[in-house]
């Protein structure tokens, strides 16, 4: 029997994965597209990077005065490179600036210092040219105010050695400490640091956990229908093997080759997560299993029976319901509108605390069973342990149903005779 | 059971079948004897594939029955699946598969062992005459060789009932001759008691020892071919055919 149910889950997965229609979406191209996007991203950032560190700017100083000199000897100073345009021809110097490729014109007009040193508001303009956009040339023409800027703080300081010893302590009189409590215990970690890091949690998890549930439940219908397409399911039905062994085979066909597309997913997609890394301020220093955050073995069995699950009875609905189409296309018609019961789920707890919200709508999510392996995910950071084992036992409840339901399909007639024509909106039987 | 009974691989009785408001089997009655190679024959929508679907397990009958070697196919539906070979008139071969890999997966159904296996697939690469194209994946074989793959593939396992409907189904001349002579020569060698249905008269004539015409679910005359045409003076089957249920 058991050999029986090898040969089965040996088929499944050696079909699934020769199919094209399978192995191009789910396997390659994950793992080509995701790098190349993450190249995209890392070299476009690496240019913008370069450009910041190299700026080159024309400036026409109409004001001569000591502190117009000063703000020229600071830019050089941070390694900006000076184009010195004397003439106040405007026309002339915008359009040396558009061709030779300068990161913009500053323009000191005349008074500039005097206004200064009077302790008016003095004016500065400057000129970005516009080459297209992207983010190489917003990043440069920010480098330049941000220059502008840090001069600016530098006057400020000046004026406040004038009347005060120390111009940080004048600037910033309080001197803010945010701290969290975690589990009825203080923690020196700003509290922001952390809603970042839950929330990188839970945007990625749910991402995750609802592609591969989507993945495997097309597939397992891709299972029962190509079986019905290519004309190869009577024939499988006559062999002298249990029923019950047949499903099982599919479905565990079906878990496996969703797992290794979720995984090339993952691979493809955490690469491409890596090239933001060096844009992000990282949130290193927080030990999570210090302060009781990181995930227990418990949590992760419990996220990990959950998701399994998750899966199982996902793929219980898919091959119940497939069995109703005459073929794959019908198939994944019919499978297709289910993803609702993992987008719904995915967007409430991405932004809310789902026994937060009104009890109707919180009932309705619960009673979803995808919505479960969401709520296990979070157990490492509420240590809410009985939420992940209530929502499995309910997940079980439900996968037995489904399977009960799935099992009686394939072990009578109906999963030959029973037809959903979507053309005249009536369940059929026979032909 | 009767005595004939006791000597029959196949038995329908008051065979019903009814689809919602269509009767496709209507009070069905044949016996097919051990070794015997028996034809159904008869118009599209006759009941002859319903007949041989009842017959493999596939679907229920509404009311009467059907035994295979004394068991009810019914009752004892995975023993019965023990004793056939089903070869279904559109039947198809997993195309991402090759044609080795096809045979192998359906001969370790039927045998424990690596050489049981190897032994069946040696005979079912000799019975479908391939040879070297079964390492290709069944999607790029033409219509012929599929189905020499699949008739070779239900005879591989010499079953003591091999229910094949339309046997020769869309095939050419060429492929339809290496068919025929395969089902009979297997048959007669290996004691594998043989169930088909056809609407091909001559191709019937030739491979059946016995055959019934079948017509609106019931059985309308039944005897061999030989007998058929003299009781009816006719110099074929077609003729038999034709005067019994008539060509409208």
């Amino acid at each position: 029997m058991l050999k029986g149910l090898f040969n089965i889950i040996v088929k499944e997965v050696k079909e699934l994965v020769r199919d094209p229609k399978i192995l191009l979406p789910m396997i390659i191209i994950p793992l080509i597209m995701f790098p190349i996007m993450g190249f995209a991203v890392q070299t476009s950032m690496e240019a913008a990077q370069g450009s910041m560190e190299e700026i080159s700017v024309a400036v026409m100083n109409l004001d001569g005065g000591p502190i117009a000199e000063s703000l020229m000897a600071n830019l050089t100073n941070w390694n900006a490179k000076i184009v010195q345009i004397d003439d106040a021809d405007f026309t002339e110097a915008f359009n040396y600036v558009q061709e030779s490729n300068l990161t913009g014109l500053i323009v000191i007009p005349s008074g500039f210092s005097q206004n200064i040193t009077e302790g008016k508001t003095a004016e500065l303009e400057v000129y970005t040219p516009f080459r297209g956009g992207g983010i190489t040339e917003s990043a440069s023409s920010s480098a330049v105010s941000s220059l502008l800027s840090f001069f600016e703080n530098n006057l400020v300081n000046q004026r406040i050695a004038e009347v005060s010893k120390d111009p940080e302590t004048f600037l910033n009189p309080i001197a803010l400490s945010e701290k969290s409590i975690i589990k009825g215990k203080g923690v020196d970690i700003n509290p922001s640091v952390l809603f970042g890091l839950v929330l990188s949690q839970s945007i990625m998890m749910p991402v995750g956990i609802m592609m591969l549930l989507i993945f495997a439940m097309q597939l397992a219908a891709t299972a029962v229908a190509s079986e019905k397409e290519e004309k190869t399911l009577e024939t499988l039905l006559t062999l002298p093997i249990n029923r019950f062994m047949i499903l099982a085979g599919k479905l565990t066909g079906s878990i496996i080759v969703a797992v290794v597309g979720a995984i090339a997913y993952l691979i493809g997609f955490s690469y491409y997560m890596s090239s933001f890394t060096g844009m992000i301020p990282s949130e290193a220093g927080v030990d999570l299993a210090s302060i009781g955050l990181a995930p227990t073995l418990l949590s992760y069995t419990l996220l990990g029976l959950s998701l399994f699950m998750a899966l199982l009875s996902a793929l219980a609905l898919a091959i119940s319901i497939s069995v109703f189409a005459e073929d794959v296309r019908g198939a994944q018609a019919l499978v297709g509108p289910l993803s609702i019961l993992f987008v719904f789920p995915m967007i409430f707890t991405m932004f809310t605390d789902i026994t937060a919200l009104p009890f109707p709508l919180s009932t309705i999510l619960l009673a979803i069973p995808f919505t479960h392996p969401l709520l296990a995910a979070n157990v490492a950071f509420t240590g809410n342990y009985l939420v992940a084992v209530g929502g499995i036992v309910y997940m079980i409840i439900f996968t037995v149903l489904v399977l009960y339901v799935a099992a009686r399909l394939f072990g009578t007639e109906k999963i030959l005779t029973a037809k959903l024509k979507f053309r005249r909106f009536s369940l059929r039987k026979g032909k | 059971m009767g005595d004939i009974s006791v000597n029959a691989a196949v038995e329908a009785k008051d065979l019903t079948k009814i689809f919602g408001s269509v009767r496709a089997l209507d009070g069905l009655n044949f016996s097919i004897k051990k070794g015997e190679i028996f034809g159904l024959i008869g118009l599209n929508g006759a009941g002859k594939t319903t007949a041989l679907r009842i017959t493999s397990t596939l679907l229920l009958p509404t009311s009467g029955t059907v035994t295979v070697f004394g068991h009810d196919v019914v009752d004892e539906a995975s023993e019965v699946r023990n004793l056939i070979s089903y070869l279904p008139e559109e039947a198809g071969a997993y195309k991402n598969l090759s044609g080795i890999e096809y045979l192998r997966f359906m001969a370790s159904f039927m045998v424990n062992d690596k050489s049981a296996v190897k032994g069946l697939v040696d005979a079912a690469s000799e019975i479908s005459g391939l040879e070297e194209r079964l390492k290709d994946k069944v999607k790029g074989y033409s219509k012929g060789m599929k189905r020499r793959l699949l008739v070779a593939r239900a005879l591989m396992t010499k079953p003591k009932l091999a229910i094949l409907d339309e046997p020769n189904s869309g095939l050419d001349v060429l492929h339809s001759v290496h068919v025929r002579t395969i089902i009979k020569r297997y048959a007669k060698e290996h004691d594998v008691t043989v169930l088909l249905s056809s609407h091909n008269m001559l191709e019937v004539e030739y491979l059946c020892d016995r055959v019934a015409i079948i017509n609106k679910g019931k059985v309308v005359v039944e005897g061999a071919p030989a007998e058929l045409k003299t009781r009816y003076k006719a110099v074929n089957l077609e003729e038999v055919f034709g005067e019994v249920v008539g060509f409208a």
